[in-house]
This record gives C-alpha cells, structure tokens and sequence, in this order.
C-alpha cells in the first residue's frame, strides 16, 4: 500500500515536470538579440554584458563614465563569436532625468533595434547604524537603486508591448530578501525593486514580457569593495554566514534565468532557501518552483528564524562589548 | 505560556509621548484618537495647518484626564532633514521624549506602469520613504540612550504583494518592510520594538484621492 502512494506521488511529480513547459515561458533567443545593461561598465552588470555577448547578443552599455565604458567596451569585444556584432556604450545618469534616459534608449533601439533584453543592473550601496549613516545618502541610494532602474524600465516597456516581447531583470540583492543590520539605507532600495517587478510583472504579462529579480550575495566587485570600507563590525560578523561569490558566476544565474523568464533568480543554496523561503506572493513561472515553495516553506522558516536569533546575538554582544570598553575607558 | 518570557513587555500609553506623521486625516488621525484615548500626549504632524487645528480639536473631545495635550507641528517630513529633526526637537522639549513614533505620512497613485506620470515614482518615494526615514532618524538617538520605544511603519498589503496598478506605490511600501527589518536588527538589544503595518484598502481621504485614476484591472483585482 506505501509503496503504492510512494509511486502515485512520484508519478504526479514527474507529470508536473513534464506539463511545466507548457506553462513557462518560450526561452529568449540571445543571438542576435540587443540586450541593454545598465551599470554595464563594472561589477556584475559588465560580467552579464559579456554572458550575453559570449552567446551572440548586441549590446548595449549605459553607465556614467566615460573613459570606464570604453575600457569595458574592448574588454567586452575580446569575446565577439562572429563578425557582426556590436557594443553600443552610451554614458547617462539614469537616475537623474525621464527624458535623457528616454532619449538615450532611443538613439540605441534606432542603431541596435528594438530592445529584447534590459537588464537593470545600476546601483551602488552604503553599510552603517542607522543614525550614523549621512542623511542624504537614503535619497541618493534610492535615486540611483530604484529610479535607475523605473526609468529604463519605462523607456522600453511601450516597444515591449507592442512587440508583444521581451525581458526586464531587476537586479535586487539578498539584502532585498531581508533587512540586515547596517542595510537601512540599503535593503529598502532593493526591497523597492521587487515591489516594482512583481506588480509590472502583473501588468506585462499578457504581453509576453516576462520580468526577473534577481537576489544576489555579497558578490566580489568594485561596489562590493566600496560598501566594505564602512561596514560596522555587526554586519561583517553577520555576513560571514555566507560566502562572498564571483560576478561571473553570478552573471551566469542572471542570464540563464532571464533567457527562461522566471521571476525569481537566486544564487547558491543559501539563495535557494532564501527565495522560497521569501517567495511571498511572487509568481511563479514552473509548476515545480510552486511545489518546492510549497513543500519546503515551513522548514526553511524555521532555519531562518535560528538565523534571525544568531544575527540578534551577534549584534547583542557587539553592543555590550562597546558598552564594556567604553567603561574600562571611562574609570581609566 | 513561555512566549511571554521572550516578548516585549507592553508600552504604558498613558502620559507617553505619542507623534503620529500624517495625523490630521486618514489611519493617522485615527490612530492619533485611539492613542489619545488610552492617555497619551499627541504630536500630529502634517503640512497643512488648518486641517491639524480641525484635527486637533477632534481629537481633544476624548482627552480622559486634565494633563492631556494635543500638539500641531507644520512640516513637510521628506522635504529636508534638519527641518524634521528640529521639529521633533521641539516637540520633545514640550512633552518629553517619544516614547511611540507612527510614521503614518504616505500617499498613493495608481495607474498602469507606462501612464503614471513620470515624477510620481520619486515623489512617492519621497514621501512615502524618506518621510517615515527622517522622523525616525530623529528619534533613534534618544530612544537608544532610554533603553525604550515604539517606530511603526505603516505600509500596506501592497507592501506585501506587488499588483497591477500599484508599480509607483508598492516600492515605496515595499522599502518600508526593508528599512523596519534592518532597523529591528539595530535596535533590538535597546528594547526598541519596530511594527511593520499592512492594512488593506482603507476608507480614508487618500484611499479616495487613489481610486480617482484607479485602472479597470485594479478595481477589479481589489474586490477580492
């Protein structure tokens, strides 16, 4: 009788992998596609610029410096696999004015055609206590985190639709999935992110156009190095949960996850859990991933909130360690 | 019957020091009168000061005891920084420190992603973000040194799912669950206790002002 229900289970399983595709996305076809990347000129944005262009796309590259897309531009073309194609760099703010960004998007659509593939990959980042991080840099961080990203988005969701096609990737962060100490300026920029994609996800998909957030790690690039400099001791001791990853790696996820269309991209096992365990009321684009949410929720809740108690630790002890010294300090 | 060895223990309302953000209308006047009513002292802030007299004069018809005070401070909270933090400055030095902060200051527009006017999405970050982050930057400090107190973020179930309609307003809702999240985790170990709220639609003024640019699709979908 068990052995029974244990075959009818796994058969039911094995059905809704093969009936999945018939729900999921028609995978992008990357050569030849033009694919737009901001924050393309380092880190991570410039490792999925070159995925692309490995696989046959035309790129297109917007940051705001210059002579940085440049250098990206011939680092980039190294990896051509055949003779037509091209890296556009086009160098704007895109957090800064609607308008420029709009124009900017337009002078590349008229040289590359329309885009297929953008991927929102602009965005810097802060770490400190709440009250000691400098006030303007909560609006600064939200300008270029997620304005940076609406305003491309917006851009090039009209041709989108009309063509009844396309791709947008928001490139969130883990500290998207969950507040950390010393994220306050941070976390709520990348939490906006998935907001945002979830209700244009909502809006675009009658259209074909299928919408990716992607939740990386602390990953090896310039930003990450930047971010470190300030990093109160909390954050580094809770960080170290997890293990710093390279761009390339992470590049890879993003972009095989935006060929597919599925709405959640995350990096590793400490990912895996993290998404299903914040997978909320995200979509889902395979019958699969909503079963192993389904299935695998409850338990991942409950190693998070052992997580949640280490962090709570670590940063109790931090503060009364401050406490001791800072006495030792005044009877000296 | 352990649970309460490891929970908060309850904040006193009575002569605590209460600022309510966008409390002359809505859940923020509501919330104002629910506060006054156990005893505290109001702060309501607001930008327009007519309708913080009219509030404040409804509000002091369910004051319970003679020591009750209801205070009207004029500001913008996500205009500029300084301005918040001296706002709050007086309002400690007439009642005392804070002892509960409800950023309830927001505002909402709907449409579809590509009609909502262009300035919405910063402007709704503003005041829906940086709104909530300067009054409780302002507050931190001292809540830290007294070892005590109460931020609530009042969000949304918009905050919670993203919908069709909403792409101006459930980011600004969504930052809010990021920023409580990171702060709880600073603030834990002061005894500073972070409430995230996710009220549903809610029969206000500004739930009217929404519904006035509301997309067939949204309407439907909040029927549910």
């Amino acid at each position: 009788m068990l052995l029974l229900a244990a075959a009818f289970i796994v058969a039911i399983v094995l059905l809704l992998y093969m009936v999945s595709p018939l729900i999921s996305p028609k995978p992008l076809k990357l050569p030849g596609a033009h694919v737009v990347v901001t924050g393309g000129s380092s880190g991570i944005g410039k490792c999925i610029a070159i995925e692309c262009y490995k696989q046959g796309a035309f790129i297109t590259l917007i940051a705001r410096d210059e002579n940085k897309l440049l250098q990206t531009k011939k680092e980039i073309e190294k990896y051509s696999v055949n003779d037509k194609q091209v890296v556009l760099c086009i160098s704007v703010d895109v957090s800064k004015d609607y308008e420029q960004v709009e124009n900017v998007l337009k002078q590349a659509q008229e040289k590359l055609g329309p885009v297929d593939l953008l991927v929102n990959c602009a965005g810097t980042s802060v770490t400190g206590k709440f009250e000691d991080i400098e006030v303007n840099s909560f609006e600064r961080l939200m300008a270029v985190n997620y304005l940076g990203s609406v305003y491309p988005s917006r851009a090039v969701i009209s041709t989108m639709k009309e063509r009844r096609m396309g791709r947008i990737v928001f490139v969130s962060s883990q500290a998207g999935q969950l507040g950390l100490f010393g994220y306050t300026a941070y976390s709520p920029t990348k939490f906006a992110l998935r907001g945002l994609a979830e209700a244009l996800q909502m809006e675009v998909k009658p259209y074909n156009i299928y919408v990716t957030v992607a939740y990386p790690p602390d990953t090896d690039t310039p930003g990450f190095a930047e971010e470190s400099k300030t990093k109160p001791l909390e954050t580094k001791l809770i960080s170290e949960t997890s293990s710093v990853c390279q761009a390339e790696q992470v590049a890879r996820v993003i972009v095989k996850d935006a060929i597919q269309g599925n709405f959640n991209s995350s990096v590793g096992s400490d990912g895996y859990m993290l998404s299903i365990l914040t997978s909320g009321m995200s979509p889902v684009t395979s019958i699969t991933e909503g079963l192993q949410q389904v299935v695998c929720m409850g338990i991942f809740r409950i190693v998070g909130l052992f997580y949640l108690g280490s962090f709570d630790s670590i940063v109790r002890r931090c503060m009364m360690q401050r406490e001791k010294s800072e006495n030792t300090d005044k009877t000296e | 019957m352990v649970s309460p060895l490891i929970s908060p223990k309850p904040l006193k309302l009575p002569g605590a020091h209460v600022v309510v953000t966008g409390g002359s209308s809505g859940i923020g006047k509501c919330i104002a009168i629910e506060c006054y009513k156990q005893g505290a002292f109001i702060t309501l802030i607001a930008r327009d000061e007519n309708k913080l007299l009219q509030t404040k004069k409804e509000i002091e018809k369910y004051s319970v005891n003679d020591k009750q005070v209801v205070l009207c401070i004029s500001v913008d909270v996500s205009k500029d920084y300084e301005q918040v933090e001296n706002v709050l400055k007086q309002a400690q030095e007439k009642l005392g420190p804070v002892d509960l902060l409800v950023n309830c200051a927001g505002t909402s527009v709907t449409g579809k992603f590509e009609d909502i006017e262009v300035n919405s999405f910063e402007r709704l970050m503003a005041v829906n973000y940086l709104g909530s982050v300067y009054p409780s930057r302002a507050v931190i400090s001292t809540m830290k040194e007294r070892r005590m107190g109460r931020i609530v973020f009042v969000s949304s179930q918009a905050g919670q799912l993203g919908l069709f309609g909403y792409t101006a307003y459930s980011p600004t809702k969504f930052a809010l669950r990021g920023l409580a999240e990171a702060l709880q985790m600073e603030v834990k170990p002061y005894n500073i206790y972070v409430t995230v709220a996710y009220p549903p639609d809610t029969d206000t003024p500004g739930f009217a002002e929404e519904s006035k640019t509301k997309p067939l699709e949204t309407k439907l979908i909040s029927e549910t």
